[in-house]
């Protein structure tokens, strides 16, 4: 009834007549009032009951036996909202279980609602703390585990949406590391539009982690998806203190802007505007939208990644529509066994999208971005996205775990 | 040189193609080029596509690929078919075929341009195509005759025509686009509404078989309809009736049946004392896609699973012809399972008087080619969004090659065929 957000649900229903036709609906409002629904079609067996760990659901927003089908399949009423916790610590979100006495497919419900029940999901745990970080140049939020540590360092970059996102770093944070959810742009008195990525000013963060009393040495893990990833890459090739590197759905060369650190320039591969393509729902595919890292006129903005010290693990959504993130991941990885190292592997995860969240984050089609007029397209079939962001989290808690735990021993 | 935009021909059916070219361009600009069009009730649609001009600062249509927009590849009548509403639910529809065209807006701008800004800013060049539902000379009449309602075209010329009779889906009111069309092509096409257009129940509790006869007799004693017999072109539930029109009225020698089902959907059927029960519909098999939109295509797969051979329509009694349409893409029935279905069950009984043509990517709602996809309605009794599937690209090819095939078909059927003897 209770729990984070990352945990699973067990959902039954007794009670029911032999056989009976239901439908269990999940509603919850987000912090700025935006509804978002699901349902689900299910018959109860020969006793009455249902258990979403057994029986498959006939319709709805998904079909066949998913426990937590009814979280991940979430929609927004109003086209293109993106489900996305804002307060992390004092407010769980509210989601509201219903089961009526029928199958309801049609979008005002006037059957009476059979029972009821909310269910708490929280982005944070008991005796987590977060602290505002206004240090020097860095601004973003740290979440440190309760007790005195030391824990090991993560830091946790978002994409092209700007301000600072909080959740992954929260829950990451419930499971033992100490997080420092880092803003780069268009939040507190950072510069609103990114024209530049000044490496050194991750240098700064990634430091100033590593000097905090509780966050273990020497080296920091570093959780990236998007954009972020290009930026979290190139941590990786520059910066030694980042030892574990997770790229989700990034890049393996700098684009739209240069990359900056110390005296060195990485010049942008250009995008085509003319790619852009137009879904049918109105919003942007960009897939198809920057050069091409192969190409050998692009070679110099490629980002070294034979120069990372530490481990990185590519996580891909096969059928992401922003970016051509596969593309990117084997190109990486190629130029890694090309110089003889084999420090990279990579989760490839085919119907998964460009927004591969924490467990149970409801699929995203399409949502705005400053950046540009229309809502960007992110692609993901529901069902193999939602398998996708349960698996590659427990990976992602195994590589941290692996990479960045102090205890242990080498042979 | 001055930047020119042509297109032959400005005024045409809407089936026929343009041919769209610009010129005096700077060799190697991108441009994107946008269409526009308002229809009758003040609803926009719009469509862009992204053009490469060639080493002499051209662009065609013919030739260029699109390499971005609502479209890519070498589509010359793209900007058409790939027009999207500014509200996702909104269907283009012609209400009145026969006294104004659609115009259609063609500008050029330059590919920096944010298409947001494209509304404000003035094109480089632009120019106005009209598209029309009816060829000069069509005769529109409307039609209230014993019980039967609807509306007549009849080509332009002397003579008598083939007779057809189009039936849309089960929305009701009366779809007058594709009649005018097929007239336009040289057939006398009864549009015929069945529900919900004047005095017809706006929800019938059966389809009584004998008001469809009627049309069709009604249709064969018209002065200007060549006989014996008549075709049929229908659509989703009007495809239901077109079947059993085809099943017990020989005077039906060609029938397209699109995206339609084998057996009887939601009220029963009567002919002549004779009842035929619809296939029970199973609600809990309802999909939501991605986008909340409703697919009922596998509502009735329970049934169908369960079903003996009495529930699908004996098709095999029929003595004329058929032309199975189907989308693949069809989300709305299981178009594809319901065709393959009958003609198997056409088969078994020696009968080889079909073709069926299925078209990958193509959805329920196929309709005049270069017509845009309207990918989900809103049905006004019901509070939910339909899904009618197909992808852009490959429901206008589908469109397109379909319409050609369905002219064939009725022309090979209805017209007397002239033989030479030696």
């Amino acid at each position: 009834m209770n729990a984070l957000a990352d945990e699973p649900v067990h959902i039954r229903v007794t009670g029911l007549r032999p056989l009976q036709m239901v439908t269990l609906m999940a509603s919850l409002k987000d912090e700025k009032g935006n509804v978002f629904w699901s349902r689900a079609f299910y018959k109860a067996n020969e006793v009455g009951e249902l258990d979403l760990m057994q029986t498959p659901a006939f319709g709805g927003d998904y079909v066949g036996v998913h426990p937590m089908g009814l979280f991940w399949s979430l929609k927004p009423k109003k086209a293109f909202q993106r489900l996305l916790k804002k307060d992390v610590m004092n407010s769980p979100f509210w989601i509201t279980l219903n089961l009526y006495d029928s199958v309801c497919f049609e979008d005002v419900i006037t059957d009476q609602v059979m029972a009821s029940q909310v269910v708490q999901r929280w982005f944070s745990g008991p005796g987590l703390q977060r602290v505002q970080i206004r240090e020097g140049r860095v601004r973003g939020a740290l979440f440190l585990p309760p007790g005195e540590g030391p824990f090991p360092g993560v830091i946790d970059l978002f994409g092209g949406r700007g301000g600072l996102v909080e959740f992954r770093a929260s829950l990451l944070a419930a499971r033992g590391f100490a997080v420092l959810a880092l803003a780069y742009f268009a939040y507190e008195d950072l510069p609103s539009d990114l024209l530049e990525i000044d490496l050194e000013y991750f240098e700064e963060a990634a430091n100033l982690l590593l000097a905090h009393p509780k966050v273990q040495t020497p080296g920091i893990g570093v959780i990236s998806v998007s954009k972020g990833a290009e930026i979290g890459l190139a941590m990786a090739c520059f910066l030694k203190q980042v030892v574990a590197t997770i790229w989700i759905n990034g890049t393996n060369a700098i684009f739209e802007f240069p990359l900056r650190y110390k005296d060195m320039v990485i010049t942008p591969i250009p995008t085509f505007v003319e790619r852009m393509q137009l879904d049918i729902s109105g919003a942007m595919r960009l897939r198809h939208y920057k050069g091409d890292p192969w190409d050998e006129l692009n070679q110099q903005s490629v980002l070294p990644i034979e120069k990372a010290l530490g481990s990185i693990l590519f996580i891909v959504g096969e059928n992401d529509e922003c970016m051509n993130s596969k593309e990117y991941a084997e190109q990486a990885l190629h130029q890694l066994r090309s110089h003889g190292r084999n420090n990279g592997r990579m989760l490839l995860y085919p119907g998964a999208g460009h927004l591969i969240e924490p467990p149970y984050s409801p699929l995203c089609y399409a949502s705005p971005n400053k950046n540009f007029s229309l809502p960007l397209l992110w692609g993901g079939d529901p069902a193999a996205h939602a398998a996708a962001q349960e698996h590659s989290w427990g990976e992602i808690l195994k590589f941290f775990r692996q990479h960045l735990t102090q205890t242990r021993s080498k042979l | 040189m001055m930047i020119q935009l042509t297109a032959t021909p400005t005024s045409a059916l809407i089936d026929e193609p343009v041919h769209i070219r610009a010129t005096g361009l700077p060799p190697f600009q991108i441009v994107v080029l946008q269409a526009t069009l308002k229809d009758e009730m003040g609803n926009l649609f719009h469509s862009h596509a992204y053009y490469k001009a060639n080493e002499v600062g051209e662009v065609d249509l013919e030739r260029a690929p699109s390499l971005g927009g609502d479209y890519v590849g070498v589509h010359p009548m793209g900007l058409f078919w790939s027009l999207k509403p500014e509200n996702i639910l909104t269907k283009l529809l012609k209400r009145d075929v026969m006294s104004s065209p659609f115009l259609v807006q063609i500008k050029l701008y330059d590919s920096n341009l944010p298409l947001i800004h494209i509304p404000t800013t003035a094109p480089k060049v632009s120019l106005t195509l009209e598209r029309w539902y009816t060829a000069p000379g069509t005769k529109r009449i409307q039609v209230r005759e014993g019980h039967i309602r609807g509306t007549l075209f009849l080509p332009p010329g002397e003579g008598r025509f083939p007779g057809v009779i189009d039936l849309f889906a089960g929305v009701g009111g009366l779809i007058e686009s594709r009649a005018s069309l097929l007239a336009s092509h040289g057939f006398a096409t009864l549009a015929l509404a069945y529900c919900d257009y004047e005095d017809l129940p706006s929800q019938p509790e059966k389809t009584d078989l004998e008001y469809f006869e009627e049309a069709v007799n009604f249709l064969l004693r018209h002065p200007k309809v060549l006989g014996p017999g008549v075709g049929i072109v229908s659509i989703s539930k009007g495809a239901e009736i077109g079947l059993s029109m085809a099943i017990h009225l020989k005077q039906v020698t060609a029938t397209v049946l699109i995206n339609g089902p084998n057996f009887v959907i939601r009220i029963p059927q009567v002919y002549r004392g004779q009842i035929s029960q619809p296939l029970p519909f199973s609600p809990q098999l309802l999909s939501i896609n991605a986008l909340g939109l409703a697919e009922f295509q596998h509502n009735f797969e329970e049934a169908r699973n369960e079903a003996n051979e009495n529930f699908l329509l004996p098709i095999e009694k029929a003595q004329g012809h058929f032309l199975f349409i189907v989308g693949e893409d069809d989300k709305n029935l299981n178009s594809k399972a319901y065709a393959k279905q009958a003609t198997e069950q056409l088969r078994r009984n020696g009968k080889n008087n079909w073709t069926l043509l299925s078209y990958p990517g193509a959805g329920h709602l196929l309709e005049a080619p270069y017509s845009p996809l309207c990918c989900a309605s809103k049905i006004s009794s019901l509070h939910l969004f339909i899904h009618w599937g197909g992808e852009v690209t490959p429901h206008a090819i589908a469109q397109e090659h379909s319409w050609k095939e369905i002219k064939k078909f009725l022309r090979k059927h209805l017209l007397p065929v002239v033989t030479s003897q030696l």
